[in-house]
């Protein structure tokens, strides 16, 4: 698409995720052109244990069984707005990939949930959105 | 139940746990994925089966270790063994290829598969849980029912866990070692002489061990970190409408 925005959006199928989309949708309602790219990201899960009992295609089928699961809330809204979009699922460490992502294809944004996470939830698992705001070298919208 | 009151079980029990959770998500893993095969309804029942062969397992190989264990020098050599478990949990995964067994989409098939894969994959933990253990498998029948539905159905959260904080693995490293240099000087050969000579022997070879394992995990996995690898991703044939 010429004279588009390439945006990026990382989605894991939760509430912030759906906020993050509904920000997006809602800026090319108000008639920014934008180029959506969908990015789910899976934690790599295999072990050299893992690999000797399980095919590596077994195991890509795993990934995009549950990403193409995580990704699906978006599409259902991307397909009710009526907006063209492109899904991708990556496999990584989460921070580093999302980064990785947005600056190795050239996008010009990166949206992203915060999980708005206090206390101890905060303390036990940290937020995947502070780590990328640390590291990420495109511009970044966080949507609470 | 008068020896759950005592400090050393509950302590000895959150071990075992650590060392469940941390080297046993790969477990977790082959089973959902041998299952995933199956028709829906028998999914459950391969998932079901599959935990309860690996528990058996897992219980009777740790039965048999905690009684090599009593053997002269047999503690030496799982102590060494047990330190370079907590260096690999450190090191970033090898990507090198194995002879794997077939998934299968039989409800046999998949079980079978999630057994044997477990007395595999087990064996590291066998040996630092019957370590930690000191003997004791009540202890051990204890901690691996607690720990295998953690596994088995928060083995998402660990992975999170573990994916956000690194540090959690280097703890975990750590632990393994204080465990493997307490089972060093432990063994029925050493104990004794060592004893005489060094007062809290257990407490210096159990630090001595974990810092070992955590300065050589750390400076092997710094060396193999230096190539970096491209982004993975998975295609898609279905894209969104353009």
């Amino acid at each position: 698409m010429a004279n588009s925005l390439r945006v990026l959006v990382a989605v894991d199928g939760s509430l912030p995720s759906g906020r993050a989309l509904e920000h997006v949708i809602n800026l090319s309602r108000a008639g920014a052109v934008i180029d959506v790219h969908l990015l789910n990201v899976q934690i790599p899960v295999e072990s050299g244990h893992v690999r000797m009992f399980v095919t590596p295609e077994e195991i890509d089928g795993w990934y995009r069984d549950e990403g193409i699961a995580e990704l699906e809330p978006s599409r259902i809204a991307l397909d009710a707005a009526g907006l063209p979009y492109t899904q991708h699922i990556a496999v990584g460490h989460l921070v580093e990939t999302i980064c990785r992502y947005a600056a190795e294809q050239d996008f010009e944004l990166l949206v992203m949930g915060s999980r708005g996470r206090s206390g101890l939830g905060r303390a036990l698992m940290g937020s995947v959105a502070q780590g990328v705001l640390a590291k990420v070298s495109v511009p970044l919208t966080l949507v609470k | 139940m008068e020896f759950m009151l005592e400090g050393g079980f509950w302590l000895s029990v959150v071990q075992i746990i650590a060392i469940d959770v941390l080297l046993g998500g790969d477990n977790a893993v082959v089973i959902a994925l041998a299952c995933r095969r199956l028709p829906p309804h028998q999914r459950n029942r391969g998932i079901f089966w599959g935990v309860v062969g690996a528990i058996g397992l897992r219980i009777a190989l740790i039965y048999f270790a905690l009684y090599l264990l009593a053997l002269p020098f047999l503690k030496i050599v799982g102590g060494l063994l047990l330190m370079w478990i907590g260096v690999k949990l450190l090191l970033p995964e090898a990507q090198d290829e194995h002879g794997r067994i077939e998934g299968g989409t039989t409800l046999f098939a998949a079980v079978r598969t999630v057994v044997i894969a477990d007395a595999v994959m087990s064996l590291d933990n066998v040996i630092a849980v019957a370590a930690a253990a000191k003997g004791d498998l009540a202890l051990v029948i204890f901690g691996i029912l607690v720990s295998i539905p953690l596994i088995v159905w928060g083995s998402k959260f660990v992975l999170r866990l573990m994916d956000r904080f690194p540090l959690v693995i280097v703890l975990g490293g750590a632990l393994l070692g204080w465990i493997a240099g307490g089972m060093l000087v432990s063994d029925v050969v050493a104990h004794d002489w060592i004893a005489n000579r060094l007062p809290h022997a257990t407490l210096a070879a159990g630090l001595a061990g974990a810092a070992l394992v955590v300065v050589l995990g750390r400076w092997l996995s710094g060396r193999m970190a230096a190539r970096s690898a491209p982004l993975r991703e998975i295609p898609l044939d279905a894209h969104g409408r353009d």
